[in-house]
């Protein structure tokens, strides 16, 4: 096999390896059913923390907050919170919701979780 | 077109063949596209379920019926009223105390009915008419001083300062509708106040309860425990909200004799078993119950 004929041969190799590229990253991506929720959008994340906090207004349960909260990942609840109270006073929450997510911040950075809840 | 031609023809296909394959195992098995702004309705089942009882929680905190329907559709569930019920019935199958199910089976009744049927409040303050300004809120002084006429209150306040007995305004009464109390009281039993016999062939066998309160407005929450001969079963109203807050149902065996037993309440009927109905042409077939309970 002559040179010029590997060369095109290559060539043709990476014009392929890149229309695979193309289309396995751009036409049909690999499609994701069973997200876990920390990789959720920001806004989304914000808001179940959101939905956390107004629960907690209601049931004082810092158990069951902290637990909902873990859900996001293995971070603390309140650094969660924390993230979110950032993300509210950035983007022009109301004074309510900010309230609520500064009031479960306080219940999670000092929450000691139980014995059960000790993994 | 030689042989030589067509050879070089086909090396050239194969190789773009196989480059084509070996980017597409890179682009998908290798380094396949990473999602970090996943939308909540690509979570994991069990998630969603996780992310749906929070939005109960929250709306049981808030009572935001539009916030709560627009948070569910983030979830793309085809029918959320369907998904939040079938979720509380799972949850009560898993053992789940009825008080951790409830704000699902609220959400999903209220969503149902298109308005919030639990009051903001579950303790609510009825107002009361006094003066507007709550430094008007009657003490010793001002009352000394209402004897003494140095203050002249309109005399509807007069008299109610000097009464001490103070009217709640009916329009301004936070509760027009009771409050929520999904498992009445131990001193309120539900009795039966009717059975009534259904012969619908699309219904054959099936149990139906209905509970209502004094008011007979429905009842959800109410525990109702069926047993028979081979076994047992328990389950809750209200988690069909498209038939009503207070309804359950239950599918009885044609030949089967059952016993039944209000755990709320404490009422027992026994000997409850299929009617027997009879079609147009004369063939008969097992037919349907309704009971209604209602409190005293």
């Amino acid at each position: 096999m002559s040179s010029s004929k590997l060369i095109t041969i290559f060539v043709v190799l990476d014009i392929g390896i890149a229309l695979g590229i193309v289309y396995g990253w751009v036409i049909d991506p690999v499609q994701f059913t069973n997200v876990t929720p920390d990789l959720l959008r920001e806004d989304y994340r914000v808001d179940y923390v959101l939905m956390t906090a107004e629960a907690y207004q209601n049931d004082f349960d810092p158990d069951a907050a902290a637990r909902r909260l873990a859900l996001l990942g293995s971070d603390s609840p309140a650094s969660f919170v924390a993230s979110a109270l950032e993300y509210a006073s950035r983007n022009a929450f109301t004074q309510d919701e900010i309230q609520a997510l500064q009031n479960l911040l306080t219940a999670m950075q000092t929450y000691q979780p139980g014995p059960d809840q000790i993994p | 077109m030689t042989y030589l031609n067509r050879n070089t023809i086909l090396q050239t296909i194969l190789a773009l063949l196989a480059g084509f394959g070996l980017g597409l195992a890179y682009s998908w098995f290798l380094s396949p596209v990473t999602y970090v702004d996943a939308t909540p309705a690509l979570l994991r089942a069990d998630f969603k379920d996780q992310y749906r009882t929070v939005i109960a929680a929250s709306y049981a905190a808030n009572q935001d019926l539009a916030r709560a329907q627009a948070r569910l559709s983030l979830l793309g569930d085809a029918d959320p009223v369907a998904e939040l019920s079938a979720q509380a019935q799972r949850m009560l199958a898993e053992g789940e105390p009825f008080e951790k199910v409830r704000p699902l089976a609220q959400l999903a009744t209220d969503l149902q009915q298109g308005f919030v049927s639990e009051p903001f409040t579950s303790t609510p303050i009825p107002s009361f008419n006094t003066p507007d300004s709550p430094q008007n809120t009657p003490t010793a002084t001002n009352v000394l001083k209402v004897d003494e006429g140095e203050i002249t209150f309109t005399p509807l306040p007069t008299i109610l300062f000097e009464q001490t007995a103070l009217t709640p305004l009916a329009q301004d009464t936070l509760t027009p509708r009771p409050t929520f109390t999904p498992t009445p009281g131990p001193g309120t039993p539900f009795a039966l106040a009717s059975q009534e016999t259904i012969c619908d062939p699309g219904m054959s066998k099936l149990m139906q309860f209905i509970f209502m309160d004094s008011r007979r407005d429905q009842v959800p929450g109410v525990e109702i425990v069926v047993t028979w001969n081979e076994g047992e079963d328990r389950f809750f109203t209200g988690f069909k909200p498209e038939l009503g807050n207070g309804y359950a149902d239950f599918v009885m065996e044609a030949d089967a004799v059952y016993n039944i037993r209000i755990v709320t309440g404490g009422a027992f009927v026994p000997d409850i078993s299929p009617p027997v109905c009879t079609d147009p042409n004369g063939v008969e077939y097992p037919g349907a119950i309704l009971l209604t309970f209602q409190q005293p």
